[in-house]
């Protein structure tokens, strides 16, 4: 499904660019749920941006396609249409802007790129409402502009509500249980379980384990100096939780 | 006579020797002599004189040749509600106008306050006559609110035109204003004075072509406990000039004065506004907003002036944001605050910039194409400075939509 093949990337431009991802390779079957760990400055984050297409990043080799079809030439708009959903890891305010519009707009804007028809108001109000009552989202927010006021626990929750309103083919989850409480986190990930499917692909991009004991990882990839430099079974994670990153990183040398 | 007027005029331009032609077939007065002296002072203001440094009437208004403008709809045109009409072939208003509303079309001119102050706004009052009124009082009285819309539009050389508005104590007046150009030149003087208690909502839409001078001049006084709730939305002209002078001039006096520009290529978009603290407790709330594409122009200048026994305990805060959306796009502001009063509230901020980076990214990340995210980015910052425009706030904000989605 997720394919990513040496792929290197810089941040920065002209003499100040830095390469952060530096032959990363990657792949993740339709239908599985893959876990990437990493300490601190290994390219966690770069690797979610890079992906969605945010500037100020340059893909310098390699590549990355979603089910065969390159991803890094195409717009953002246009690989979010592909299925591509990034739940960020500081969900940006959008003054002025109530939740419900946003994804409203946005769900029949990448309908109208897949040449589908729009959502009726009754049918979009109707799944709203469901999706919020999972969540445990007070329905009055929705209505608030997005993000502005919200705790940090509420902005994630919010970022879930996203995903499950646009139904994504491949998710990428940035620290996600970041500024999470555990019933916050217990929420969410029901949330992200519940979009588990077949024909869909997740990527958990996490510092700690504690995330997957929620969200049960196929596997687990290790990301250090912008490489993959181990991939393993759950239990990698639970080592990495007891070791720490060195006995992995020093493995790996 | 006429001659010693031309003269008034340094150097003057072709254009302002029209304005001496079109003065002297006028009906001779000597409060219009006054106001002619008081714009020939500057003659058509330019970037030479002070507060006209951004926008340059001078240079603009090269000609006064009729234009053959085609009609520009007006979104403010409302059902049922009385409106009076103003074009360069003279002025039009209904048989029946709603209870509380008198009007008197005199022949002869009133004097202004002022006039040296806003020199277009002497202009317009200098040429009201002839086919208009020399001056055309609105009188409102207390009891219902009363509705009134007025269109200015060509087509045309020369539109001026000068309302004089009385709201009487505890009066409430709703008024509506399209500019909506069609002329070469383009100036309205709308005057009002606010009796103790009165309230005034004022919703000003102008739209102009880039061979267009268009000046919107509003003097407004006002006495205890009158508020005022202003809200403008200016899409320029060649050049537009929406200035506005305020006087707080007894106690408890309160006004809100917001504006919203959007300036595309070629166009320039002015909003001046003066106000003075002239008795304490007054209150006065400014939000200007606005959003410039490359090769236009966005003008801000804001002046509160707070003298130091009468502006005692004033609350007053303004507020200029603006969007440079593309490359190319040009602002210039000038907020200004003279505070003499010691016990005062006054707050002010200022800034320009370009769209949010990561908030862009975050609607596209999301599948909305990057024209719709710019429009929806800048619509949703616009929008706080048309909230108080009531029940015409939907027609403005379509019109702004409309412009962004066009323009994004």
């Amino acid at each position: 499904m997720l394919k990513i093949e040496n792929l290197t990337a810089t941040v920065g431009e002209g003499e100040d660019a830095k390469t952060i991802l530096n032959g990363l390779s990657l792949a993740v079957p339709t239908g599985e749920v893959h876990a990437i760990m990493g300490p601190n400055g290994a390219g966690k984050s770069t690797l979610s941006y890079v992906l969605t297409g945010r500037e100020g990043y340059a893909v310098t080799g390699g590549s990355a396609t979603l089910n065969g079809a390159d991803i890094l030439a195409l717009e953002p708009e246009a690989r979010a249409a592909a299925g591509l959903f990034l739940s960020f890891q500081y969900p940006v305010e959008i003054p002025g802007v109530p939740v419900m519009t946003f994804v409203r707009t946005a769900m029949n804007a990448q309908r109208k790129a897949r040449g589908e028809t729009e959502i009726s108001a009754p049918d979009f109000i109707k799944k709203s409402r469901e999706i919020a009552k999972v969540l445990s989202l007070d329905p009055e927010m929705l209505k608030r502009p997005v993000n502005v006021g919200f705790s940090g626990g509420e902005k994630k929750r919010l970022e879930i509500y996203q995903m499950m309103m646009l139904e994504p083919r491949f998710m990428v989850l940035d620290e996600t249980d970041s500024g999470l409480d555990i019933d916050a986190l217990r929420t969410v990930a029901e949330g992200v379980n519940a979009l588990r499917a077949p024909d869909r692909g997740m990527l958990v991009i996490t510092h700690y384990q504690r995330l997957l004991d929620y969200i049960k990882p196929d596997k687990v990839h290790v990301l250090a100096k912008g490489r993959i430099i181990k991939t393993g079974g759950p239990e990698l994670a639970h080592r990495l939780e007891a070791e720490g990153y060195d006995g992995v990183l020093a493995e790996a040398v | 006579m006429s001659t010693a007027l031309k003269d008034l005029i340094r150097n003057p331009t072709i254009a302002e020797l029209e304005l001496v032609a079109r003065f002297a077939a006028l009906k001779a007065d000597a409060r219009r002599e006054r106001l002619f002296e008081a714009f020939a002072q500057t003659g058509l203001p330019g970037r030479r004189i002070e507060g006209w440094r951004w926008t340059d009437f001078k240079a603009a208004v090269t000609s006064l040749d009729a234009l053959k403008a085609a009609p520009v709809r007006d979104p403010l045109a409302q059902a049922g509600v009385a409106t009076l009409r103003f074009t360069p072939a003279g002025y039009t208003a209904p048989a029946t106008l709603p209870a509380g509303l008198k009007l008197l079309a005199k022949d002869d001119v009133q004097a202004m306050g002022g006039a040296e102050e806003a020199p277009l706004g002497a202009l317009a009052a200098a040429l009201s006559g002839g086919k208009t009124p020399g001056t055309l009082l609105v009188d409102v009285s207390a009891g219902a609110p009363v509705h009134l819309h007025m269109v200015f539009e060509g087509p045309g050389a020369i539109n001026s035109a000068r309302i004089v508005f009385l709201l009487r104590p505890g009066a409430e007046l709703h008024v509506s204003e399209s500019h909506l150009g069609g002329a070469a030149l383009s100036t309205a003087l709308v005057e009002f004075t606010l009796n103790k208690g009165a309230r005034l909502h004022r919703t000003v839409y102008q739209i102009g072509g880039a061979g267009e001078a268009q000046a919107v001049t509003a003097i407004i006084e006002q006495d205890a406990g009158a508020e005022s709730v202003l809200t403008t939305l200016a899409f320029g002209a060649k050049v537009a000039r929406l200035e506005t002078r305020l006087v707080h001039r007894e106690t408890g006096s309160k006004a809100t004065i917001n504006a919203a520009y959007l300036a595309g290529a070629g166009l320039q978009a002015d909003i001046t506004t003066h106000v003075r603290h002239g008795a304490p407790s007054c209150v006065t709330r400014q939000l200007t907003k606005g959003a410039v594409l490359d090769g236009g122009r966005g003008v801000f200048q804001g002046k509160f002036h707070v003298p130091r026994t009468s502006g005692q305990q004033t609350d007053a805060s303004m507020q200029h944001n603006a969007l440079l959306l593309e490359e190319g796009a040009e602002v210039f502001a000038k907020p200004e605050l003279e505070i003499l009063a010691d016990d005062v509230q006054c707050a002010h901020g200022n800034t320009s910039g370009a769209l949010d980076a990561a908030q862009l990214f975050y609607l596209r990340q999301r599948g909305i194409p990057l024209t719709q995210a710019r429009a929806m980015l800048t619509e949703a910052f616009i929008a706080q400075a048309l909230e108080g425009a009531g029940d015409l706030e939907d027609a403005l904000r379509a019109e702004a939509q409309a412009w962004l989605n066009h323009a994004a």
